[in-house]
């Protein structure tokens, strides 16, 4: 990639949380402005030059005709578009309202960063692969994974609805590290145990419509057939 | 006739568009249209349980997320009947605390300085600011490291649960907090000294009225029962709904507010106004060094009000992470919960102003209304007040001239979009469909 790759952030219809994690790298910050050619950031920039871009971020789900137009416009202008959150990456929960799509539903998809927010840790590596000239790695794990690794106490096995099974990992089992169980908000695993998740809820009394009902709150499409990944 | 439209404000959080109409002096219309998308918070929440609104219902906004999730789960216990231990209350007021740092900060330096210094975001000014830059960065840093400790996570807390949290923080976790907190606030001494040295235009309008939640006790705060209105009047929090009205409007996607038609403005100078002789220690004395005239009429002071309610939550912040260093936390157990019929109501004070939760639930704990009203949504009949104000009283600038003086004007009010959508009201017995 080029010596300062020409970036682009853009928000569709969401809480701009996946915006506000790269203005939360408060220690990074300077030094991202440093290594990129921003030449569109409105929620943080006025005046922006647009034109062609290298990479575009774009978060937020598609709810209206505007964020249509946009995200057309950047994809026509984009080398690569990446996905950021999960309203981004699945619907999240506009797509339970009826009210949102994803992305890939209207747009090539490059890559995927999901999250609700996205991790700082992700977006940082992303951002390091990028100005290196990679796609950033794919994360296929579940959260049930990491959880495992942090040696925490198993909610599922004490009775509680925990997505982590079922859920795509990268924030290192954040909710269940502090006895909560996943909500899911990452959107569905690459490489999910949905049988084992299956017999462990249902030994403790669990439908799998009440887990697909926790699910569906951030998982859009691939909560309502199982097993629909996103590329 | 001119017509002047800005079809993206920019540095705000979330999409708006601003037409103003002027012939001569006299501005004939101002339309704020918040534009941004629904994304059925409505239709989301409606049939669900209890247990999953404060999650659902903070995804409403990023910034000021930490507010929707603690008053949410204030208004669940309040409609069910769940007591809380004044430890939580403690740490709950600590995780705003930090809310307040960060999104202040944000707004502050990031969105609003610029304007002050002439540059068109916070990467220009950092070539030439950088100190002030990346200490204010720090600054809000802290913000977040405080919501990171009480709310496990800085967007969308996922450690406040009813009743209690999933895991307290330790004492030296508590102790690190309390010094990154106290080398923040003496690293705001220059920036307000940096801040006091900018001039701040007169943008005073004659009729502009203010709104906040009177706090709880003898200090400041972000709690309480008792809505005040600067001309005098106050309501009990529970009675919102009488206090003012909503209208929906052909043009925004947000509704207005208004008291007997008048709007008003909330937020940090809402509270200063209404409060400000509350403050003590460092935070009353920046108040006097920013040379803020209390009552002030000016919605641009909202921006320095924003930098004394900074240092009145580094300072509210210090003093509890010190009483938790002296008394310790207790594990305590989190309580058995029986869903019932019933409604609770609360009011907050967030970094923009007031927000209202109400919800209701069947036997089931099962929501069957739900209202949320944003202090975005609340401030937009202000904002359209003082851009007609403004209009009139800087009549001959050029357009250019005109079109900063209001984006200016709009940032001041640190609009957060997403919030203010009319995001949740759905009435008992009537379904809410949109599709």
């Amino acid at each position: 990639m080029k010596a300062k790759p020409r970036i682009g952030i853009y928000g569709l219809s969401s809480c701009a949380g996946d915006q506000l994690v790269l203005v939360n790298c408060e220690d990074e910050l300077l030094t991202i402005l440093e290594a990129v050619d921003l030449r569109s950031f409105v929620m943080a920039h006025s005046n922006n030059p647009e034109g062609e871009l290298d990479v575009a971020f774009v978060e937020g789900a598609v709810t209206q005709e505007s964020d249509l137009a946009t995200l057309k416009d950047v994809r026509s202008r984009a080398q690569i578009l990446i996905a950021l959150g999960t309203c981004a990456v699945w619907g999240g929960i506009p797509y339970l309202s009826g009210l949102g799509t994803p992305l890939s539903d209207h747009v090539q998809v490059d890559y995927a960063i999901t999250g609700c927010p996205i991790e700082k840790t992700q977006l940082l590596k992303a951002l390091s692969s990028l100005l290196r000239g990679d796609l950033p790695l794919s994360l296929p794990h579940p959260v049930c994974l990491e959880c495992t690794i942090r040696e925490n106490d198993c909610l599922l096995q004490s009775g509680e609805i925990c997505c982590g099974p079922l859920t795509a990992g990268g924030c290192n089992a954040r909710c269940p590290s502090h006895n909560r169980a996943c909500l899911g908000c990452r959107g569905a695993s690459h490489d999910p145990n949905y049988e084992s998740a299956r017999r462990i809820l249902e030994e403790h009394g669990y439908s799998v419509a009440e887990v697909r009902q926790r699910l569906a709150l951030f998982s859009g499409k691939a909560s309502v057939k199982e097993g629909t990944q996103v590329g | 006739m001119a017509k002047i439209h800005l079809d993206h404000i920019s540095r705000v959080e979330g999409h708006g568009a601003l037409t103003v109409k002027l012939d001569g002096n006299t501005v004939q219309e101002v339309k704020l249209n918040l534009f941004e998308g629904m994304r059925g918070f409505e239709k989301v929440v409606l049939g669900r349980s209890y247990t999953e609104i404060p999650a659902i219902i903070c995804r409403i906004c990023a910034i000021c997320s930490a507010g929707h999730a603690i008053t949410a789960h204030m208004a669940v216990e309040k409609a069910l009947g769940i007591s809380v231990s004044a430890q939580t209350e403690l740490l709950r007021e600590l995780a705003f605390l930090g809310m307040f740092i960060e999104s202040h900060s944000l707004h502050v330096f990031a969105l609003a300085l610029p304007d002050y210094l002439g540059y068109d975001g916070i990467a220009d000014m950092a070539q030439d600011h950088k100190d002030v830059v990346t200490t204010a960065l720090q600054i809000k840093k802290t913000g977040n490291c405080v919501q990171e400790l009480i709310g496990g996570r800085a967007i969308h807390h996922i450690n406040t649960t009813f009743g209690g949290f999933g895991k307290l923080p330790s004492q030296a976790e508590i102790n690190e907090l309390r010094e990154q907190l106290a080398n923040r606030l003496s690293a705001m001494e220059g920036i307000v000294e940096l801040l006091a040295g900018l001039s701040t235009p007169n943008y005073a309008g004659e009729e502009i009225l203010f709104m906040a939640v009177r706090p709880a006790g003898e200090g400041y705060g972000f709690f309480g029962d008792t809505i005040v209105f600067s001309d005098g009047r106050e309501f009990p929090a529970e009675q919102y709904q009488i206090a003012f009205q909503e209208t929906e409007n052909q043009y925004s996607n947000a509704k207005q507010s208004t008291i007997d038609g008048l709007p008003f403005m909330v937020g940090a100078l809402a509270r200063i106004n209404l409060f400000g002789d509350r403050l003590t220690g460092k935070a009353a004395e920046t108040l006097a060094k920013l040379q803020i005239p209390i009552p002030s009429k000016n919605a641009l002071h909202n921006n320095l009000a924003q930098v004394v309610e900074i240092i009145y939550a580094l300072e509210r912040a210090i003093e509890i992470c010190d009483q938790i260093l002296a008394e310790g936390l207790q594990a305590e157990p989190l309580p058995d919960i029986t869903p019932q019929t019933g409604q609770g109501i609360i009011a907050t004070e967030l970094p923009r102003g007031t927000l209202y939760h109400s919800f209701s639930f069947d036997e089931n704990g099962l929501v069957t209304a739900a209202d949320v009203i944003t202090p975005t949504a609340l401030n937009q009949a202000s904002v359209e007040q003082e851009i007609a104000f403004i209009g009139a009283s800087h009549a001959g600038q050029t357009e250019d001239q005109l079109k900063f003086l209001f984006e200016r004007l709009v940032r001041a009010y640190d609009p957060c979009i997403s919030c203010s959508v009319h995001v949740v009201q759905i009435k008992e017995g009537h379904k809410h469909t949109i599709d």
